[in-house]
C-alpha cells in the first residue's frame, strides 16, 4: 500500500506531535533508568535527604534530573492538553485551557529547576 | 452549555462503547498510564524541591512514600511508565519510520506484543519492590527465609 504524503504549514500541533514522538524515545531511557535506579534497586527505605543531597552534589545527577524534569513533565502536560481536547471544543475554553496548562506548567518546572541547581539543605532539616 | 455536557458524554461514552478492539485497549490504556504518571509526576516534583524550599517536610513526604498504600501504588507506577514507553515507542517507530505499517492487522499483533513484552519487564520489578515491602512494613524477610538473603 503506497503512503501519500502533502505538504502541511508547521503550526505548534504540528511541530509538538513531533516531539512528543522524540521526547518519548528519549524518555525511554531516561525515565526507565531513573524509576529502576531510585524505585527498585535504591528502594524508597534507603532514601532521605542526605542521599538527595548527595546525589545533587553531582554535577552530572543534576544535568541528569535537568534533562529528566524538562522532558517528561512538557511532554505530560501536552498529553493532558491533548485528553482535555477531547472534551472541550469551544475555541475559547481550549484557549484558556491551553493558558491555565502553560503557566501551570511553567511555574511548577520553575520550581524543579530552582531546587535542582540549589541542591537539597540537609543542614536545615 | 447543556451543549457541552452532552459533549462530555458523547466522548465518554464513546471512549468506554467504540469496539475497536487492541488499538482500542491500547488507546484507552495509554491515556489511563500517562494520566497516573503525570499526576505522580507533579506530586513528585513538588515534594521533592522541598529538599531545597522546606528541607524539614521532606523527611515527612518521604514516609508517605514508604507505607504500604503508597508502596504498593509506586509497584503499579512502574507498570505505567513501563507499558507507556512500550506503547509508546511502538506508536512513535510507525508513525516516524513505518506508516505504511499502519494496519488493523500489524496493529493488532503489535499491541498484543507490546502488552505481553510490558508485563514480562514489570514483573521482576514488582517482584523485587514487594519484598521490599514486606521486609520493611511487614518484617517479613522473603529472601533470608529462602537462605539468600
Amino acid at each position: 500500500m503506497a503512503t501519500r504524503s502533502r505538504e502541511i504549514t508547521p503550526t505548534f500541533d504540528t511541530i509538538a506531535w513531533r516531539w512528543m514522538r522524540y521526547s518519548g524515545i528519549l524518555l525511554i531511557p531516561l525515565a526507565w533508568f531513573h524509576v529502576v535506579l531510585q524505585d527498585v534497586i535504591v528502594g524508597v527505605h534507603a532514601i532521605d535527604i542526605n542521599y538527595v543531597a548527595l546525589r545533587l552534589a553531582n554535577i552530572g545527577w543534576v544535568i541528569y534530573d535537568l534533562f529528566l524534569l524538562g522532558f517528561t513533565f512538557a511532554h505530560g502536560m501536552y498529553g493532558l492538553r491533548q485528553v482535555l481536547f477531547d472534551f472541550v471544543h469551544t475555541e475559547r475554553a481550549r484557549r484558556n485551557w491551553s493558558v491555565f496548562l502553560f503557566t501551570f506548567w511553567l511555574v511548577v518546572t520553575i520550581i524543579g529547576t530552582i531546587a535542582l541547581v540549589k541542591g537539597a539543605r540537609p543542614e536545615l532539616a | 452549555m447543556a451543549a457541552t455536557s452532552s459533549t462530555i458524554k458523547k466522548t465518554v461514552t464513546g471512549y468506554a462503547l467504540y469496539m475497536g478492539r487492541e488499538g482500542h485497549y491500547a488507546f484507552i490504556l495509554h491515556r489511563l498510564t500517562g494520566l497516573g504518571t503525570l499526576l505522580f509526576l507533579i506530586i513528585h516534583i513538588l515534594d521533592t524541591s522541598t529538599v531545597y524550599f522546606f528541607p524539614s517536610l521532606y523527611e515527612h513526604a518521604i514516609a508517605i512514600y514508604r507505607s504500604t498504600p503508597f508502596m504498593l501504588g509506586e509497584i503499579a507506577l512502574v507498570f505505567a511508565v513501563i507499558y507507556h514507553g512500550v506503547n509508546g515507542i511502538r506508536l512513535a517507530i510507525v508513525d516516524l519510520w513505518l506508516p505504511a505499517k499502519w494496519t488493523v492487522k500489524f496493529n493488532r499483533n503489535s499491541v498484543r506484543f507490546s502488552f505481553v513484552l510490558s508485563v514480562l519487564l514489570w514483573t521482576p520489578a514488582a517482584a523485587w519492590m514487594f519484598l521490599s515491602m514486606l521486609k520493611h512494613n511487614f518484617a517479613i524477610d522473603v529472601l533470608a527465609m529462602l537462605g539468600l538473603g
